[in-house]
């Protein structure tokens, strides 16, 4: 038993020694929470939170222990510059262009301010590394207005709509439109839609006006806005008449909104519940911890296409975000296609704001910082160096599980756009769609 | 510099191993102190045994500020193996096993958003293969008392994750049951530390032994490779419970 004793002393020992074997946790910061009152604090509150929650770690290239080796620095110099050699606007700018060039995610914006520096004791840098990908060179608003002017001349004369449900609207988003185009034979037509925005569901409830805004209805007033005023039967008629061969959803121009309006709009253009792709959020401190996948099933309403009729969606580089969604939707249906050039690459789902932003502290990751400054701007009173993160939450892939971001959506028959095709008074991605729906390819 | 690091990496191990010189030497010390019987050579030298049991592991993760992801402290799985000893004297025995056993964990991802509630469980089932090699002292003539401590090295065969998480364009809570598959920059399939435990055997026939035994399985190892700078590191620790049959050859 003496010897049992020792043995078991020792072994003891042996075993409370072994505790110290292991590394000790770090000590974490939430950086969506920080107070920062340095260049230095800012720039490490920044660096850790795309660290632990950007959701791109295991797709994008950069290197992001190299960015803060090589920028940490340039933050730390910063501070210690004297107070007759402040920082300048430019030099503070392409430092955050500098940490944040190259990252994949075509929503990321950052918005920093110094509470030092210069012009007038305070300077400020926006990088959006995603816009400097492909983009077209002249605006959107005169894109629109170009090709709106075109497709007024196709119109069935008199069916031409333009929907205004935010014509009252707070926000001065235009709305959405609607025409009649003739098909191929005699008493065909082909059904237009173009949608500006997706925040469709948000402004019915947020209207009084509207009564019923959240019912069954609201769905059906949406997408068939130029008429809701007619009721269901008639709105859906448009689309259900079988006159209507074809449909076009135009989503050029579509800068996204709520995928809110994916399923009473764009999932009443199926015959059944789509699967759009998949996505899944961080799930932890490490670059790589993620959750499992989930799949992205938009519902189709109890009112839809009573018929599978051919689709066409026209989508080019300034659809983004939602309007990419739905792209992709409508491009995996069996009697959809999509034309047009590729999206601009910014899927993946995205909860931003609220005075706490209360989304990256449910699930970790994506947007981090002080919302009220990133939509309010900065307090010149204050003496605390502001950010704010705007950054996907959500990585999305298709249903295939390729990669979208960055990458865009690409159509199935590409017709690049062209300036000056559209001002000579053509549009040759809508050409393409009309005669794709009046001969069958 | 590195040499210096090198050095203190080895530290532990050095540690474990001087420790083991002293509790050979000090049974050794111990035994012919006790007598001739305990010091005595037997004559049977060598065992083959089956082990099989529950386990439960304790993954160690620090989650900091991410509060609302919660981490059960013990998550139960199975363990079962072989084990080969040699027995140069019936205090003392050395033994080498191999043993399949889960090092689950369980997390529970719980917020409220807007007015829903959300309770999102995932539950890892990680299969492990442990090679452990160990020094074994034992008291006791009917009834065997054991105690035994030693190294062990292994490797991750497979996870699985089983649970509910949050689909976006749903907004609605999405069920998945599937493979885990391993990351080769995140994941360090490559498992070792120390083990040690006790148990008790008695002999049932004259070349069957049966007993109980358990056992700590202390990894050493962060069970994610070194891939960025500010990595948390994690751990596992497995206690398992054995019921443990051997034959002498």
């Amino acid at each position: 038993m003496k010897r049992f004793t020792l043995v078991a002393g020792a072994l003891a020992i042996l075993a409370v020694s072994l505790v110290s074997c292991r590394k000790e946790p770090l000590d974490m910061v939430n950086p969506n929470s920080r107070i920062c009152k340095s260049y230095l604090q800012q720039f490490e509150t920044v660096w850790q939170g795309m660290d632990q929650g950007y959701v791109f770690w295991d797709k994008d290239t950069v290197d992001w222990d190299e960015r803060y080796e090589k920028f940490r620095p340039v933050f730390e110099a910063f501070d210690a510059r004297p107070a007759n050699n402040p920082v300048t606007q430019s030099e503070y700018w392409e430092a955050y262009t500098g940490l944040f060039e190259g990252l994949l995610d075509h929503h990321l914006t950052g918005r920093f301010y110094t509470a030092k520096g210069i012009p007038r004791g305070a300077c400020e840098a926006w990088v959006s590394p995603g816009q400097n990908d492909y983009y077209h060179p002249t605006g959107i608003s005169y894109e629109r207005s170009l090709q709106l002017d075109i497709l007024q001349k196709k119109a069935i004369p008199g069916t031409y709509l333009e929907s205004d449900p935010f014509s009252y609207a707070p926000l001065d988003f235009p709305g959405s439109y609607f025409c009649l185009i003739k098909g191929k034979n005699e008493g065909e037509l082909i059904a237009y839609f173009r949608f500006t925005n997706f925040y469709i569901m948000q402004l019915y409830a947020y209207h009084s006006a509207l009564p019923n805004s959240y019912t069954a209805q609201a769905p059906i007033k949406a997408f068939y806005g130029p008429r809701y005023n007619e009721g269901i039967t008639a709105g859906a008629g448009y689309a259900n008449n079988d006159s209507v061969v074809g449909l076009i959803i135009d989503l050029r121009g579509n800068g996204g909104g709520s995928v809110a309006d994916l399923e009473p709009i764009i999932g009443s253009l199926a015959q059944s519940d789509t699967r759009v792709g998949y996505t899944r959020v961080k799930e932890g401190f490490g670059r790589l911890d993620y959750s499992a996948w989930s799949e992205s099933i938009v519902k189709c309403p109890s009112l839809h296409l009573n018929k599978e009729k051919p689709i066409v969606v026209l989508a080019d580089v300034t659809s983004v975000s939602c309007a990419e969604l739905a792209t992709m939707l409508i491009k995996s249906l069996p009697n959809g296609v999509f034309i047009g050039e590729r999206t601009y690459g910014a899927v993946g789902g995205l909860y931003s704001g609220g005075s706490t932003n209360v989304y990256h502290d449910l699930f970790y990751g994506g947007c981090f910082g002080d919302y009220d400054y990133f939509d309010n701007g900065p307090d010149p009173y204050s003496d605390i160096f502001s950010y704010y993160v705007y950054t996907s939450t959500f990585h999305m892939v298709d249903k295939d599980f390729n990669d979208v971001e960055g990458v865009g959506v690409k159509p199935d028959i590409e017709i690049k756009y062209n300036r000056k095709r559209l001002e000579s008074g053509y549009d040759d991605q809508l050409d393409r769609a009309i005669r794709y729906i009046r001969v069958g390819h | 510099m590195n040499k210096i690091k090198q050095c203190l990496s080895a530290i532990p191990i050095v540690r474990a191993v001087i420790l083991c010189v002293l509790i050979a030497a000090t049974t050794t010390v111990a035994a012919q102190e006790d007598g001739d019987s305990a010091a005595a050579p037997r004559t049977r030298h060598f065992s083959v045994g089956i082990m099989a049991g529950l386990d439960r592991n304790y993954h160690i993760v620090n989650m900091s500020y991410m509060a609302d992801m919660k981490y059960d402290k013990f998550r139960t799985g199975t363990a079962f193996g072989i084990r080969l000893g040699y027995s140069p004297w019936k205090w003392l025995s050395f033994n080498l096993g191999a043993v399949l056993l889960q090092k689950n964990y369980h997390m529970d991802h719980v917020f409220q958003y807007y007015r829903l509630y959300y309770s999102l469980p995932t539950t890892t089932t990680n299969e492990y293969i442990n090679v452990p090699l160990e020094m074994k002292l034992s008291v006791g003539r009917t009834v065997k008392i054991h105690a035994f401590g030693g190294i062990y090295g292994g490797y991750w065969l497979k996870s699985h994750r089983k649970g509910v998480t949050y689909s976006f364009s749903n907004d609605r809570e999405y069920t998945f049951d599937d493979d885990v598959e391993f990351n080769d920059k995140r994941d360090n399939r490559i498992d070792k530390g120390f083990t040690w435990g006790a148990g008790l055997s008695g002999k049932i026939k004259d070349r069957v032994e049966v007993g109980a035994e358990v056992r700590w399985y202390y990894g050493v190892d962060d069970i994610q490779k070194p891939y960025m700078r500010n990595l948390n590191p994690r751990y596992n620790t497995t206690i398992t419970f054995q019921a443990v049959v051997a034959y002498w050859l």
